[in-house]
Formats: structure tokens, sequence, C-alpha cells
């Protein structure tokens, strides 16, 4: 055991190593106590952490076939995951669509528009409080949740999912110039109105959400639903690039790593086949990304500008240190992005820092903008564009990114915080471990599963919403209805037994039993 | 009750009584220095003392243990017992309890030993017999004068609950038009009252706070809420991320919810918006709810526009905000459209305020979005101040790409000129070639400033691509950044790595690929080793026509792209 720990040491150096276990702490914490009072800005969104953390605890817990007898017990249970599950679909809107907050659910009968004949809403496409972050959430965590012990159980993680008035919610939410909003409300003056910015992500999110539900059902049978505008979504995404060809909201705005991710991996998304029996795994032809994008090779260039040398800030008496000769007053305000004015002399300072540290390993950072600083997102944001791309591997100085994140980002409590030395957050720490899923690591002990940069899901969670699809679609075909009625039924049933027989209550009847 | 001339000499005639007060024989010294304690200081010692003054022989037991005490206090203990124990039955059943005889005995030991008919029944215990204050203190250990004043505080409380009961029954009788049964008028509850009965809940809440640390919700207390039935948001089981938040943001989210189902619009709704947003300005369905609230009511746009600068000021980070703000714009646009003066006077306010809000944060990302969009919908092409004020911000940071992006969208998004639906990458013929000089001349002069920063390199190759400009048309500029490229490690100079990157784009247009490769190359080698991949890639570029095949991927050009529609 202690030959192990050495073994593990010695590459330390070289390769830098991820601490699972403190990384587990740290989302164990997250999980069993309730988070400060910083996360109030994020209430209206519950539904985002509790994707940031479950994803993060899947990513870190080997899947069953690769657990061995010394692995610890997962951190979810199975039975935590059951609760959690129900949790989820507590949010959903009776007709269709999650909302991001149980704050935010209300009980039926306490909307005017409540009907106690129908035991439904009295509108049926009522704008309610669902919007299209948290519904997309909802579904990657039900796919996250699933008993992995159990393989036909995870086929039932979408059961109780109103996947017809999802896709309904979901087409309502298209603009006409084929972009997405956030949601529906009724504005006065305005009538019933989609909210929301615009903003790449919905796009996104709407592309994610489609593959999810939508399936391979043919028009007419059941379960199909009207499709929202494909073609319109594409040609507002493709005509987002900016003029220094990165991507933005739209292309009036800034290129942003982010809303470049959003772009890619939502064309990717619509190119991804809807058929339940294709394995994700095979990469799939994307022809929108490949031969829409009006400067494909200007958007490579865009995403390969974004990583950076990352300097180390100048000690306090900077005038002390020889390493730091070079710094220019006003640099010091941005001490993230410690470029110095030109190549040269950042070639003399890395020479400079390399004999000192006797080595010349770099540290690589990756900012969302050009001139902006070092942010542990945006190693997703642009690695998991560029993987989507199919270019991670050539682009990417791996070791260079992940020495960076490792030594730099990485919290000793567990957990990334944003920038070198900030304390570790939800949002980050998830992204670290989601870039580290994707850029791979293979060594034993440091290892996270293998990130869909599409889904952002791991690999195994994309065969569970293939699944669970599936069967889904199936359980509509069968015309059986919402599979939590029958359960409410069958509590009737057995109510009546125990009552003894007898005659059957005519009350019940007009309650719909 | 039996005389006490009877009950003195009985117990006497039997056995030297301990004392002729009704101080138990064994205590002597220790209840000696009890019975004549120093003044009490708190209100726990006081009763205390009290306790063993009533109570001499139950202390004396409680202190030495029954075995130990005398035969006689035994037996005055005993009977001090049953006394308490009769005394807690009611009057009838006490003779059942007892015969008449063992009464009478009992009646005659007490008055033998002086008793306290009516001492305290029990010993008094810290915390358990006044509970404890709003911090957790036990209001025994209270002096005397705190403790008399937190009773005046309980006594005013009560007396304050029932007026306001009085009050809300009151309210419910104007509701329901009952009629006063003495005067025969019909209950009327009256501007004044309201007014007393604000006061009262004000000081009902203060009080509670001071005597129990109970937080009464703003909301709960004030008479404007009187008829909502807030609902309380209840949690289910298996629940992720909670958020520990203090009970006014519950409050105040149980009366959203009530208000919210039954889309009810009002001055007070619109309160209740800025109440919750103060605590958390980044719930996004509070904003729309504002925003209907506003519409509803017909609300100034300009002065919801003014309390929003101080929000957005407050709040630099928030994206709703700016969604609001958004919202509002397209509101108020319809009514100010056909008035070019007003029309000026509002994008020169907005203007005004977004250099107030991007001097504290220069590269908000939401603001510059909400400014781009902002001259779009006031059509500010022609401004002049528009482009003064972001050459001012290039001036103070020629690295911030926010302002570069804006320049850009503001001189070749002009509509007098530019072509509806081109692309941003598009080239655009009817963009007048002086502008694009006069763009590349701006950009060129700011590279001399830095020479590495990459905003103007972009900004120039943009503007290139969008007046259909060869990026050769720039060659002479671009070589100034890079000398004896190839000749040698101490000759070559490269002042721009973005100026070699430009270079080899030109030289590949040009179709001198072996220039365009050497530019590459040594990027690659030396000046910007950490894109080493991306510039081996840009080399292989130059030999394959197909740029784009994705490695390991058989990209079908055949399929139609979404772009040509």
């Amino acid at each position: 055991m202690e030959n192990d720990n050495k073994a593990h040491e010695e590459p330390e150096q070289e390769w830098p190593y991820l601490d699972v276990h403190r990384h587990l702490r740290y989302w164990k914490m997250c999980i069993r106590a309730p988070l400060p009072h910083v996360y109030l800005s994020n209430e209206s969104n519950r539904l985002a952490l509790a994707y940031f953390i479950v994803n993060s605890v899947t990513l870190l817990t080997p899947p069953p076939s690769e657990r061995t007898p010394e692995t610890p017990e997962p951190l979810i249970s199975r039975e935590d995951k059951r609760a959690m599950r129900k949790w989820v679909l507590h949010h959903q809107h009776p007709t269709g669509g999650f909302c991001g907050t149980s704050s935010l659910v209300f009980p039926l009968h306490s909307y005017d528009i409540y009907n106690f004949d129908t035991k439904t809403l009295d509108e049926p496409d009522h704008a309610g409080l669902a919007n299209i972050t948290s519904t997309l959430f909802a579904l990657q965590l039900l796919a996250l949740l699933a008993d992995e012990e159990d393989e036909a159980a995870g086929e039932n993680v979408f059961e109780g999912v109103n996947r017809v008035g999802t896709l309904r919610f979901l087409k309502s939410l298209q603009r006409e110039d084929g972009s997405f909003g956030e949601a529906l409300s009724d504005l006065p003056g305005h009538g019933r109105f989609i909210a929301g910015g615009y903003d790449m992500r919905y796009c996104y999110i709407a592309t994610a959400i489609r593959w999810i539900l939508r399936g391979d059902v043919k028009e007419g049978s059941p379960g199909w639903v009207e499709d929202f505008d494909t073609e319109a979504l594409a040609r507002y995404i493709l005509n987002s690039q900016t003029y220094d060809r990165g991507f933005a909201g739209n292309s009036q705005d800034e290129a942003h790593a982010g809303y470049a991710y959003c772009a890619i991996a939502a064309l990717t998304l619509l190119d991804r086949p809807l058929t339940t029996s294709t394995s994700s795994s095979v990469p799939h032809k994307s022809p929108l990304l490949h031969s829409s994008i009006r400067d494909l090779p200007g958007l490579i260039h865009w995403l390969a500008s974004r990583p950076f040398v990352y300097l180390e800030p100048p000690p306090p008496s900077a005038d002390q240190d020889p390493d730091t000769y070079i710094y220019q007053e006003d640099d010091l305000d941005d001490p993230n992005f410690l470029l110095p004015p030109t190549p040269s002399d950042l070639l003399c300072l890395l020479s400079q820092i390399a004999e000192k540290k006797g080595h010349d390993k770099t540290h690589v950072a990756f900012n969302g903008r050009t001139n902006k600083v070092a942010d542990t997102c945006y190693f997703w944001w642009v690695g998991g564009a560029l993987a989507n791309l199919g270019r991670l591997d050539s682009l990417v100085d791996r070791e260079a990114a992940r020495r960076f994140l490792l030594e730099k980002m990485q919290h000793r409590i567990g957990g990334f915080g944003k920038s070198p030395g900030s304390p570790p957050d939800l949002y980050h720490s998830f992204f670290g471990l989601a870039i580290l899923g994707l850029l791979g690591d293979e060594r034993e002990g440091g290892k996270v599963r293998g990130f869909d940069a599409g889904l952002a899901v791991p690999r195994e969670t994309v065969g569970v919403i293939e699944r669970a699809r599936r069967k889904l679609i199936e359980s509509e075909k069968g015309g059986k209805g919402v599979v939590d009625g029958e359960k409410e039924l069958d509590a009737v049933e057995m109510g009546l037994e125990l009552r003894g027989g007898g005659e059957r209550p005519k009350w019940l009847g007009a309650c719909g039993y | 009750m039996p005389s006490k001339g009877k009950a003195a000499t009985k117990p006497k005639a039997t056995e030297t009584p301990a004392t002729t007060t009704s101080n138990p024989t064994t205590t002597n010294t220790t209840s000696q220095t009890a019975s004549q304690p120093s003044e009490p200081t708190t209100v726990l010692e006081r009763s205390q003392q009290r306790f063993e003054k009533t109570r001499p022989f139950e202390a004396a037991r409680r202190q030495q243990g029954l075995s130990r005490l005398s035969k006689e206090d035994q037996k005055g203990w005993i009977c001090d017992q049953l006394l308490h124990l009769t005394n807690r039955l009611p009057a009838a059943s006490r003779s059942c309890l007892l015969g008449p005889k063992a009464s009478k005995e009992i009646w005659w030991t007490v008055n033998g030993t002086n008793s306290i008919v009516r001492g305290l029944k029990h010993k008094p215990e810290p915390y358990t017999t006044w509970g404890t204050d709003r911090n957790g203190h036990d209001v025994g250990s209270y002096t005397i004068e705190r403790f008399d004043e937190r009773f005046r505080q309980r006594i005013a409380l009560t007396a304050l609950q029932v007026s306001s009961r009085v009050f809300r029954e009151n309210v419910e009788r104007e509701k329901r038009g009952f009629v006063d049964a003495r005067s025969g008028r019909e209950i009327i509850v009256t501007e004044r009252e309201i007014d007393e009965e604000k006061v009262r809940r004000s000081k009902m809440a203060a009080l509670k706070k001071d005597l129990y640390g109970a937080i009464t919700g703003k909301l709960a207390e004030s008479v404007e809420w009187e008829d909502v039935v807030p609902i309380p948001h209840e949690e289910p089981e298996g629940a992720l991320a909670a958020i520990t938040y203090p009970a006014e943001y519950a409050e105040a989210m149980s009366y959203l919810r009530a208000v919210m189902t039954t889309k009810e619009y009002s001055p007070r709704c619109l309160r209740l918006t800025e109440h919750i947003i103060a605590m958390n300005p980044a719930h996004y369905t509070v904003w729309l709810y504002r925003a209907a609230n506003i519409f509803a009511l017909g609300i100034s746009i300009p002065d919801e526009i003014e309390w929003l600068n101080e929000v957005a000021l407050a709040n630099l980070k928030n994206y709703q905000i700016w969604h609001h703000r958004h919202l509002l714009v397209e509101h108020y646009y319809p009514t100010i459209s056909s008035d070019p003066d007003a029309l000026a006077q509002f994008a020169k306010q907005e203007r005004d305020f977004l250099i107030a809000i991007l001097s504290e944060d220069t590269k908000n990302y939401h603001v510059w979005s909400y400014r781009s969009w902002l001259v779009g919908k006031l059509g500010m092409w022609e401004d002049e101040e528009e482009l003064k004020s972001i050459e001012k911000m290039i001036d103070e940071d020629v690295r911030n790409n926010s302002a570069w992006s804006h320049r850009f969208v503001l001189v070749f998004s002009n509509p007098k000129y530019a072509t509806p639906g081109k692309a941003a990458t598009e080239k655009d013929e009817k963009v007048p070639q002086e502008l694009v000089d006069r763009e590349v001349k701006y950009a060129q002069n700011k590279v001399y400033l830095a020479p590495q920063n990459q905003s103007p390199w972009n900004y120039m190759r943009g503007v290139l691509v969008k007046g259909g400009q060869p990026l050769a048309s720039v060659q002479g500029f671009v070589e100034e950044f890079v000398n004896k490229l190839g000749e040698g490690e101490e000759e070559e100079e490269v002042k721009s790595t973005h100026a070699l990157d430009l270079l080899a784009e030109i030289y590949a247009e040009k179709k001198e690929n072996e220039k365009a490769d050497l530019c590459l190359r040594r990027l690659a080698e030396k000046w910007d080793k950490i894109r080493g991949g991306y510039w081996e890639w840009r080399r292989k570029c130059l030999t394959q026509s197909e740029r784009e095949k994705a490695p390991g991927e058989q990209v079908e050009k055949a399929e139609e792209g979404i772009a040509a529609a």
C-alpha cells in the first residue's frame, strides 16, 4: 500500500493528479448541508445547482463495472436517487416543462383557473413558471439519477415526464427569427410573450431537450408532436458569427466562448440522429457544423486564441523580484492576464522562470473573450466547443491545461475556484471536472468518467437517456396515460379492499375514480 | 381551620420542638445562611429563597436527604407533603384522601411548626420555570427590575393583541356589511383606526421581537396584506441544493406565490417585487412579474428606469436587470417613436447611464449587449456622441475588446449603407470605401500602441473582409512587425505574433505557400508555442485544399448547407 502511494506521488510532478476523494468530500458537503446564503441568487434555478452536484458526483464515481471491493460506497445511494428523482419530477408543470425551483411549484388548486372537475388547469397552454433551462436540467438530472446497479430501473427514469407537453412547451418558446426564449409570460398589453434575452444558451438547450425527448416517432402515431423549426434555428445560430469569427448571442454582440460552445453544440445536436437505435458513442456526421458555418477556419482560429500562458502575479514587492522586471504598472491591475508587451519579452521571461524552476513546463489558462482573464469554466466552454468540432486533441496542449487547472484552480478543500486562489463554488467545480472528463485521464486514482461534449453528461448517462426515451415513447404508444394517475388509482382500490368490500361509494366516481 | 391556640400546645407536649420558628433542627448551619440570605439579585434567587422560607422541611430534605432529618423534622416534612397534596385537590374530595382524624393530626402538626400553608409548590429551577428569552438566556437569571420590565411588556403585548383582535373583527364585520347593534349604523373602519392599527402592529412586532425573538414578517404585520393568505413553501423529500435564506425572504416569497396565482397587479405587488429584488436581484420570475405590474398599472417608464439605474449600479453582474430594461424600452418606444426630440433625449439619457455603469465595469457583457441592441432600437447609428464615447473607452484601454466589438457594429451595421441580412463575416459591397479606409487606419494606429494586443488586429481583419479587400492590401503594415524571418535565431525579430499570423494568411492568399509555411512554422517552433497544435494544423491546411476535414471524419460536402438559405 505504501509503495502504491509513493508511485502516486512520483508522477504527480509529471502529470498533475486529481484527488478524487477530496473532490468527493467537497460534493458531499454540498449534498448534506444547505448551501450558504451566497447561493441565494440561484434560488430561482435550484435545479441547475442540483445538476452541478449530481453530475459531478457521477463523474467522480466509477460505473458499477469498474468498481472493486476497495471502491467506497457511492455518495448517493439507490434510495437517495429514488427520492431525488421524485423531487425533480415535482418541478414539472402540469402542461409541460419544469420550473427551476420548488418554491415556484404551486399547488394546482391554488390557481384561479384550476378546474376541480377535470383536476387540471382550464388553460391547456398555461404559461406557468416552467422555463427552458430548468427543463433541460430536470431531464439530465433524472437520467443522472438512474439506478446504475439495475439497468432495467434506468429505463424508467423518465416515468412521469410529460413528453408531449414538454415538447409542445419547447416549440412555444421559439421566436420568429428562429431563436429561443426562456419562458412564457403574460404581459398586460403585450399578450403572451416569450421572455428571455437573445441568448445562445437557450438555443443550445432547445436542441438538447429535443434530442433527449423527441425520438423517431412518426407523424400520426401516438406521441407525435410537431417539431420546432430546426432550419430557422440553424439559420439564426449560423448568423451569429461575429466579425472576429467567434460566436455571440447574436452577431451584434461580442464573441464569447460560452456562446461559441452553445452555438457549436446546438448545431451538432441538430444533426445528431434522433433514432433510439443509434449508439451515441459513434461520432455522427454533422453537415451543419462542417459545411454550414460561414467561416469555420476562422472559428477554429478564434477558439485556438483562447488559451494563453498564465504568469504568476508578481509578489507584493515586485521591484525586488528579478522575474517580474518586465511587468508594467498598469498590468498589475489585471494579475490574471499578465502578457508582456512583446513576444520576445514573454520568451525571455519564460526562460528565466524555467531556469529558476528547473523545467520549462508552462501553465496554460483559457479566457472567454479576447483580452479577458483566466476562468475555470472557459476550459470547458472552449474545450467542449473544440471537442464538438472533433479538434480538442489536436489543438489543445492537454498537459499544460491540466497542470494549470489542478495546480492553480483546484482548491485545498476540494472543488475548483473561478480564478487562481479563489474559493470553490458549484459552478466552477463542476466545469473543472467536466473538462477533465473530456481531456481524459487514464491514470489510476485520478480518474473521472468520460464526458459527452454535446449533452454535457457522462457517456453512460447518454445511454440511460436513450433507453429511457425509448421506454417513455413505448408507454405513450400503449396509451397508458400518466403513470402517477395509475398509482393513485391503485391506492384507491387498495383502500376499498381494506374497507372490507361492499358497495363502491358514489363520491369516488365524482372524483373521477 | 383549626384554631391556632390548640395547635400551638400539642406538639410542644410531645417533644421538644426544634425551634419556635419553623426551621428544622438539623439544618442549623445551612438553613441559617439560607434563612437570612442577602438581598436576592435575580428572580431565580428570589423565588428559591421564597421556596426555602415557605417549605423549610422540603428544603431541608432536598439538602440532606430524608433519612438524615430528625424525627421531628421528618414528621414536619410528611405533613408538609400531605398538605400540598391535599391543597391540590378540590375541596370536596380532600376528605377522601385522609379520614377526619388523620386530617386533624396533620393540622395540629402544621400549626405547631408554623408551616406556611400556601408555600411555593415547586422549587424554581433555572430555564424550566420562566423559560428563555430571545437570546436563549434563562429569564430566571434576570434582575428583579429587568424581570418586572419584562412582565410589563408582556402585559402591554396582551393588551395590544386584544385591541388588534377587535380591529380585525371590525374589518371582517365591515366587509360583511354588519350593522352595529347599539347605534344601528353600518360598521365602518375609519382611516384613523387603520392608522392606529398600523402603529399597534409595529409595537406588537417590536414587543414580540424583544420578548421572544420572534420575527414577525413585515408583510404579515402590515394591514395592506391582511386579505392575502400566503402560500408557504413546502419542500418535498429528496431535495437537493437547499439554500439557507432569511425568514424575511421566505415570507416575501410566500406572499408572491399567493398574488401570482391570482394574477394580481397592484401597487402593493410592485412594492413586493421591490422588496424581493432587494434581497435577491437574480430572480427572473420576480422581474417578469414586476414588468407585468408596471404595464398593467401604467407606471411611468422613465420613473421605473430611474429606479432601475440604482439597482443596476448596485448589482453589476446581474443579467435580469438588463432584460427588464429591454422590456421597458420595448414598451416605451412606441410612445416616443414619432417625436424625434423625445427620442434623442431618451437616447442621450440611456447613453449617459451606460457610460456611467461601464466606467464601473468596462467589459460587462450584459451592458454591452443591451447597448448594441439599443443602438438599433433607437436608431443611434448617426449619433456622433456614440462613436465618440466608444473612442474614449478605447483610448482609456486599448485592450477593451467589448468596445472594439461595439465599434464594429456601430460602423458596419448602419442601415444607411449596410445591406440587410448580411452576416458579420460577409463582404458587403455597399459599405463605402472611405469608411473601410478610415477604420483600417484607426485600427493600425491602435496596433502601434500595443502590437501584441489582438483586438485591433481582429478588427482590421474584420474590416478588410467586410470591405471585400484582399488581406494583402495591408501587407506593408503587417511586415513592419516582422523582421528577418527565418534568417537565424539572433536576427529574427517578431513584434507581434498576430502580425505573423496575418502575414501567413496574406502569403497564402497570394499563393506564396512556402513563405506562409515559414510564418506558421516559426509560430509553432518559437513565437507562440502554446498554440503549436493549431499552427501545425494551419500548415497542413496550406497543402490540403480541403481545410475543413475534421480528423477521422468524412464530411459530405454535398449536404446542402443551411447557410445558403
